[in-house]
């Protein structure tokens, strides 16, 4: 479409992310690092699926189209199932140079928590995989046309934009939930991570219907949301407390920017 | 992960170096391939065609029918600018000029017809060439200015407007289709209102590099030329090669006088245009006069190797001359300043064919100068000529007059020579005044105009070889014209009656200039590399649009001419492939004289290749580019100066716009999103130390 | 123990905290060394460099009308008043002859071709 067009959808794919970074990460070196090692790993995994899947397309029949969806199905079960790989093996590096870091500091705690490490890195791959399901729409995006010459929606970008959202904000929640089942050895919401990153794989399928992949999406991350608050050490009281503002002295004195 | 599709195409696409990357591109828009865009060419003072800003323009589709509609786009339609789709019956003068001065129009998209309008219809001026003829205020000023005879009155002057917006041309093909149905789906108006969005929209690209006028954009040539680390061509001058050849051989290398000839030039133009940049099909107005010379020379072939007349014959193909006769002028600028290989003095007299392909009643005309003929030697000669011509038509059914005496001469290459002397000379055409041609320089002056049709269920080849009627009456101009030419060349009358031209060749002829270039009989004519490698042969018929001459390569009919014409006046010899490239030792050979070719040769029934051999012949190609460039006069008021603008993309494309609102809506929830994360990330980022406190994890906050 | 002190206040990562920031900052030069760098800075914007003028006013600004007056001080203000004139004066002088140009060079044709660098495509 246009100009408008296109900073209206990179604002609601990226905004909640950008937000994110820029008042939680940027501040400290060491959170920035581990966000583009978790974006490396991630892009890692997908170097390795669109491998497979180059030479699963080379080996193919292209005119059965039963075998073409089979295929479509088996992309969407490796790249998930490799990317969920990627976030364990991201997971174990992290807890040796966590290890190693311990070693070489001064100090006497670590210097980043694995709470915070699950955050950084869940961020990382959300970012990279929603720059890379978004930004070729994006640079569409900026021509004069809209989608719809075929009989398409023309909802296709800001669903899009949205679905990406999603995306980015889930990887960080599954990222939250899946170190902290790492953590205590938890291996069924491990289970549940990777189940739920599948169902929302497979409901793009449910695309061009937008409003049948968006609305189930949203349910999932709020439900997603709810427990890798949990996870992450919130509770009912803290939530209270923090609405109630009860302890807004002991806030301003003990804040700490991060 | 969600869009895996995506990614995984957008994977493939780096295995694939992008090729065609986009699906999303592909889900927006659809490329209309068979465009032809109209260009902007520029002269001394003016600039013409059309042009769409840097990135393309964009409008909302309208399809113009009715007044009505022209309402619509110029004043009362809310979604302006407009993007026009007309038919080419509806591309009129009055309907362009209305749309040209409004503001509200972003482009037009003409769908050629194939059927042509009855009234007539030529996009060129009413008096082409009018400033670059013989005729001005020093001589014969009240024949000036077309002011006696407007040659060609249907012309409308639309190929001389300038638009500020693209038109393009649209084949009449499944693409149209496309953009109707997309139209009729979105922008069609129900009982007089509006339509909603989306809307069908198109855009064009044809952003043109030179602008104002060839004193301007040379000059800026030049400057990056001189200037600039990356030199960025602003423009080209129009040019290819004129086509000559003679029926005795004449040292072309040695240039100025040549003792002891007197040459009878016979000429004619390679070259015509229509509104559109390359699609010049130029039936009547070029090829008529290309297929009767070319039948001509192969008449007298043969009797002139048995009875060589004492003059010798010059036949000329001069390139360029829609534009103010380029390749004319180049000519006879050559021929005064010694740098051709004939001067004005060798020139005996001037035949030249113009269009004669619509004959009424099996007239033929031959108009002469009137100024000139005030001389009475130069009255005598042109009396003589004429008696000569009429002689020659006494032997077969075609009638020959003069037009009135007082006439001018129509716009032809004749009179950039009487500019310089007053040579006698005669221009045979099919109108006593104006042009009979309704279709002059227009996209209409077709093969099916100039009747050459086939009956159906024939295959190429037959269609190659079907004498049509028009073939069979051209080879009676064709007869006349050799016939006249020896005559005029001093050749003996008895022999006359043995100087036939072929209705076969003309036949061939007028199939491969019209129809379809690539038939067996060019193959046999060219040489073998160039039928393979070079693509100048095509499944359509050669546009004779003269353009410039890319790498000094001379355009395709020109590359057709001359072989023809090397075929029609040289003979075949038995050189081998290398003597052929090279004959300089072989005594009786000469390079100065002639031009070797190693041609394909004719398939025969077990040779479909067929067999190559050597043909010698006395064909050149001269440069036509006006001499106006030669000397750096880019603002020369006597010589051509037309040239073409450069340009980098021409595309055309449809696809649906969203309404501003929408657009507006999908900024404005982004801006929210933006504005809703950055309160509530502040807000839990600064409260985590107490929303992500847990009592069994002390010291360090996660979060 | 000293040592250990020090190490408390070494960041983890001591690569990425290294700045240059004592370098840029003119609270560690000295009073007559401010004083040199403005003069310099001041006679070089002569040598039309009107950008080393705009840099000696932002830079030296604070120093020559906010901090409290030193010895130095009103020959820092009158280096930067002039800097700021001349840069003003260029300023007006490069948007007058930028406007004039741009608006006429349609119109002058030919000088104005001899005149740019670079010409726009397709722009008269």
């Amino acid at each position: 479409m246009t100009a408008a067009v296109f900073f209206g959808c990179t604002f609601i794919a990226f905004s909640p992310a950008v937000a994110l970074f820029l008042l939680t990460i940027a501040r400290d070196p060491l959170r920035v690092i581990f966000l583009i090692a978790g974006a490396f790993f991630w892009l890692v995994s997908l170097l390795l699926s669109s491998l497979v899947w180059f030479v699963a397309v080379q080996i193919s029949n292209k005119d059965s189209s039963s075998q073409q969806k089979g295929l479509l199905a088996f992309g969407v079960l490796l790249s998930v199932l490799l990317q969920e790989l990627f976030r364990f093996a991201y997971y174990k590096l992290l807890k040796k140079a966590n290890e190693g870091l311990l070693a070489i500091s001064q100090e006497e705690t670590m210097p980043i928590s694995v709470r915070q490490l699950a955050y950084v890195s869940g961020l990382g791959f959300g970012l990279m995989s929603g720059a890379f399901s978004v930004v070729n729409i994006l640079s569409d995006s900026v021509g004069p046309g809209t989608v719809g010459i075929h009989g398409d929606s023309q909802h296709y970008f800001i669903s899009s934009a949205f679905m990406t959202l999603a995306i980015i904000l889930l990887h960080m929640f599954w990222g939250v939930v899946f170190f902290d089942s790492c953590e205590r050895k938890r291996w069924w919401s491990l289970g549940a991570v990777v189940c739920s990153h599948l169902l929302v794989s497979c409901l793009t399928f449910v695309n061009p219907r937008y409003e049948g992949s968006l609305i189930p999406t949203y349910m999932l991350l709020c439900v997603m949301a709810v427990w890798a608050f949990f996870c992450a050490g919130g509770s009912m009281r803290n939530l209270r407390l923090c609405l109630t503002c009860r302890d807004k002295d002991f806030l301003l004195v003990n804040h700490r920017p991060r | 992960m969600g869009s895996v599709k995506r990614i995984e195409f957008l994977l493939i696409c780096f295995f694939y170096a992008r090729v065609s990357c986009s699906s999303v591109e592909q889900k927006i828009y659809v490329a209309l391939n068979n465009t032809t865009p109209c260009v902007r060419l520029l002269n001394a003072t003016h600039q013409i065609g059309c042009q769409s800003s840097i990135s393309g323009d964009t409008g909302v589709l309208h399809v113009l029918e009715t007044d009505d509609d022209l309402d619509w786009i110029t004043k009362t339609g809310p979604h302006a600018p407009y993007m026009v789709l007309m038919d080419s019956f509806t591309f009129t003068r009055s309907s362009m000029m209305r749309l040209k001065n409004s503001s509200r129009v972003a482009g037009v998209a003409v769908i050629h017809m194939s059927t042509p309008p009855d009234k007539g219809f030529s996009p060129h001026t009413s008096c082409p060439n009018q400033n670059t003829g013989v005729y001005t205020e020093s001589y014969g000023p009240d024949l000036a200015n077309c002011s006696t005879t407007v040659w060609n009155p249907l012309g409308n002057g639309l190929s001389y407007e300038d638009f500020p917006f693209p038109i393009f041309s649209l084949a009449d093909d499944n693409e149209t289709q496309v953009i109707r149905k997309c139209y009729e789906d979105h922008n069609k108006r129900v009982n007089g209102s509006a339509p909603v969005y989306p809307l069908c929209a198109m855009q064009l690209f044809s952003h043109m590099h030179a602008v104002t006028d060839t004193v301007t954009c040379m000059r800026r040539t030049d400057l990056q030329n001189s200037f600039s680390i990356n030199p960025e061509q602003l423009c080209d001058p129009l040019m290819d090669y004129n086509v000559w050849a003679t029926i005795r051989p004449i040292n072309a290398t040695a240039k100025g006088h040549k003792q002891n000839e007197s040459m009878v030039i016979a000429a004619t133009r390679l070259d015509g245009r229509s509104f559109f940049y390359d699609l010049a099909p130029s039936a009547e107005g070029t090829v008529s006069g290309i297929v009767t010379l070319l039948a001509a020379a192969e008449a007298l072939r043969s009797v002139t190797q048995v009875a060589p007349p004492p003059r010798n014959i010059f036949f000329v193909f001069f390139q360029g001359e829609t534009f103010d006769y380029i390749g004319s002028s180049r000519m006879v600028y050559d021929m005064q300043n010694n740098k051709s290989v004939i001067d004005f003095d060798n020139v005996h007299s001037f035949l030249e064919i113009g269009q004669v392909g619509l004959r009424r009643e099996q007239n033929l005309w031959m108009h002469s100068d009137p100024i000139s003929r005030r001389n009475e030697t130069v009255n005598e000669e042109v009396a003589f000529l004429v008696s000569n011509i009429k002689s020659a038509a006494s032997m077969s059914n075609l009638t020959l007059d003069e037009p009135n005496a007082t006439q001018a001469l129509p716009p032809s290459s004749f009179q950039r020579f009487l500019r310089v002397r007053p040579i006698p000379g005669v221009v045979l055409a099919d109108h006593q005044s104006s042009f009979i041609n309704k279709y002059y320089e227009s996209l209409y002056d077709t093969a099916e105009y100039l009747k050459v049709s086939y009956p159906p269920n024939l295959s190429p080849e037959e269609q190659l070889e079907y004498e049509t009627e028009a073939a069979k009456s051209l080879t009676e101009v064709a007869t006349l014209v050799a016939r006249s030419l020896y005559k005029q060349a001093g050749g003996e009358n008895s022999v006359l009656k043995n100087i036939t031209a072929d209705t076969k060749t003309m036949a061939k002829l007028l199939y491969g200039f019209l129809v379809k270039s690539n038939n067996s009989w060019f193959r046999s004519l060219l040489p073998r590399e160039m039928v393979s490698k070079d693509r100048i042969l095509e499944s359509s018929p050669p546009q004779y649009y003269v353009s410039l001459s890319q790498n000094q390569q001379p355009k395709s009919v020109t590359t057709f001419v001359k072989y023809i014409l090397a075929n029609m006046t040289g003979t075949a010899t038995n050189l081998n492939q290398s003597q052929c490239q090279n004959p300089k030792d072989i005594p009786g050979e000469s390079k100065d004289l002639y031009i070797y070719d190693w041609i394909s040769g004719p398939a025969s029934e077990n040779h479909t290749a067929g067999e190559p051999f050597c043909v010698r012949a006395p064909v050149r190609l001269a440069k036509a580019m006006s001499p106006a460039f030669e000397l750096r006069q880019y603002g020369s008021r006597e010589y051509s100066t037309w040239t073409e603008s450069r340009w980098k993309t021409i595309k055309a494309r449809i696809f649906l716009v969203a309404s501003p609102q929408l657009q507006m809506l999908t900024l404005g929830v982004g801006i929210a999103v933006l504005l809703v994360s950055l309160v509530v990330t502040y807000f839990i980022s600064s409260k985590a130390d107490i929303l992500f406190s847990s009592a069994h994890d002390a010291p360090n906050t996660t979060y | 123990m000293e040592a250990q002190t020090d190490t408390r206040f070494v960041p983890h990562f001591p690569l990425i905290r290294v700045s240059n920031r004592e370098i840029m900052n003119l609270e560690r030069v000295s009073n007559e060394e401010k004083l040199n760098l403005c003069r310099k800075y001041y006679l070089g914007g002569f040598a039309f460099l009107p950008f080393l003028w705009l840099v000696n006013v932002v830079w030296f600004f604070k120093e020559a009308f906010m901090k409290p007056a030193y010895t130095e001080q009103p020959q820092i203000k009158i280096y930067v008043k002039r800097s700021a004139l001349g840069l003003i004066l260029w300023v007006a002088v490069l948007t007058t002859w930028i406007t004039i140009f741009q608006h006429f060079r349609a119109h002058w044709g030919e000088v104005a071709d001899y005149l740019s660098f670079t010409i726009p495509l397709g722009t008269p």
